[in-house]
């Protein structure tokens, strides 16, 4: 049986309203090296139940990280993290997601994960919103259900900040210092 | 011989005598002017397909006014005389104008075989930080997102009785490799007298 470390399983980012802005999955590398496909629908549901946290822990928190929000079992875990603007970053991490590729890796993987661990994923995730924000074409009204009036696609559509998103969620391994 | 002239006026200048101010808000203010009239500007009978060539017609208008106003701060500021030939104008705009005001020097290149046209490349431009064309199909094909600075060229260097032709050629924003500037020379402007004498 191969070693296994932590990796990112889904990133989401979610506005003011709790609309969904991004939502983006990482697929899981199963036994030989292959991939197994995330479930959306189900992804989109644990995103949604972690809203709730974000609101019970609001009065108490002071700071933007809110580290654990909540394991779900023994393999997902759901952190998060609240910027001053009320959008919320919410980082689903699979336990047993990739195999060490070396032996200290998988050292780490027995460990667990340090609430630091997933800093600089999040500090990539809000540098990468705040150069979206910087665009001049990106409207942040046209997000938000409560402004927008007919039909039109409330999520993200901005390659650059997709690509951004990506490259964090695959890049990410325990104990990575900037990505 | 000349360029060297030039690149050492613009970094005295940069240096002493220029007020500095955060990129981000140029960058920002700018961009809110051209998404602006992006939204502005529609096709006629339609009510959200931007026209883009006006958007480039009116940012090459704004930027044909700043440039008039704008020629005499540089004189001021850089205290260059006349440039004796196309070739000393090209350098003194890449190393002394352009330094002074945006704090780059875009290269000169591609000199045409008639010596009246040259090419600005531009390795950086503030003004297109972060910025990506929004992804209706046309904008990719129809907007130069920096047309304002073609403008600026235009008026400053009619003030100084040359008329020119500037337009983009390519642009990062696009997906080219390269942020290049095609400037022309028409003629050079002979004062005229007034119609009427005594």
């Amino acid at each position: 049986m191969e070693a296994r470390i932590p990796s990112i399983a889904c990133i989401g980012v979610i506005g003011r309203h709790n609309n969904p802005l991004h939502i983006s999955l990482f697929p899981a590398i199963g036994p030989n090296s292959t991939q197994e496909p995330r479930d959306k629908l189900a992804f989109t549901f644990m995103l949604n139940s972690s809203l709730d946290i974000f609101e019970a822990r609001m009065p108490s928190k002071t700071s933007q990280d809110f580290g654990l929000l909540h394991a779900l079992d023994e393999r997902i875990a759901l952190y998060g993290w609240l910027t001053n603007t009320g959008v919320k970053l919410v980082i689903v991490v699979d336990m047993e997601g990739r195999i060490a590729p070396t032996p200290e890796a998988a050292k780490i993987g027995v460990l667990g994960l340090r609430g630091g661990d997933l800093l600089p994923a999040f500090n990539a995730l809000q540098t990468a919103y705040v150069r979206l924000l910087q665009n001049p074409f990106y409207v942040p009204d046209d997000h938000d259900p409560k402004l927008v009036r007919g039909h039109r696609a409330l999520e993200i559509q901005s390659p650059k900040f997709i690509r951004e998103v990506e490259r964090t969620g695959q890049a990410w391994y325990p104990g990575i210092v900037t990505i | 011989m000349a360029s060297n002239k030039a690149a050492r006026i613009g970094e005295d200048v940069w240096k002493s005598r220029t007020e500095k101010i955060n990129t981000e808000i140029v960058t920002l203010t700018y961009g809110t002017i051209v998404s602006s009239l992006c939204r502005d500007l529609l096709l006629p009978n339609t009510t959200s397909t931007t026209d883009y060539a006006a958007v480039n017609a009116e940012l090459d208008r704004m930027g044909y006014n700043i440039g008039l106003r704008l020629i005499e701060d540089f004189l001021a500021k850089s205290n260059t005389g006349a440039c004796q030939n196309l070739r000393e104008t090209a350098e003194v705009i890449s190393k002394t104008g352009f330094k002074i005001f945006l704090n780059i020097t875009p290269v000169v290149s591609g000199w045409s075989s008639d010596g009246k046209s040259f090419g600005l490349v531009f390795e950086e431009n503030p003004l297109a930080d972060f910025v990506e064309l929004p992804d209706d199909g046309r904008a990719q094909e129809e907007l130069w997102y920096s047309n304002i600075l073609c403008g600026v060229l235009r008026g400053a260097l009619e003030m100084v009785q040359m008329q020119v032709d500037v337009r983009f050629v390519s642009d990062v924003l696009r997906g080219n490799d390269t942020t290049e500037m095609r400037v022309t020379l028409l003629k050079y402007i002979e004062d005229e007298m007034p119609p009427d004498d005594e």
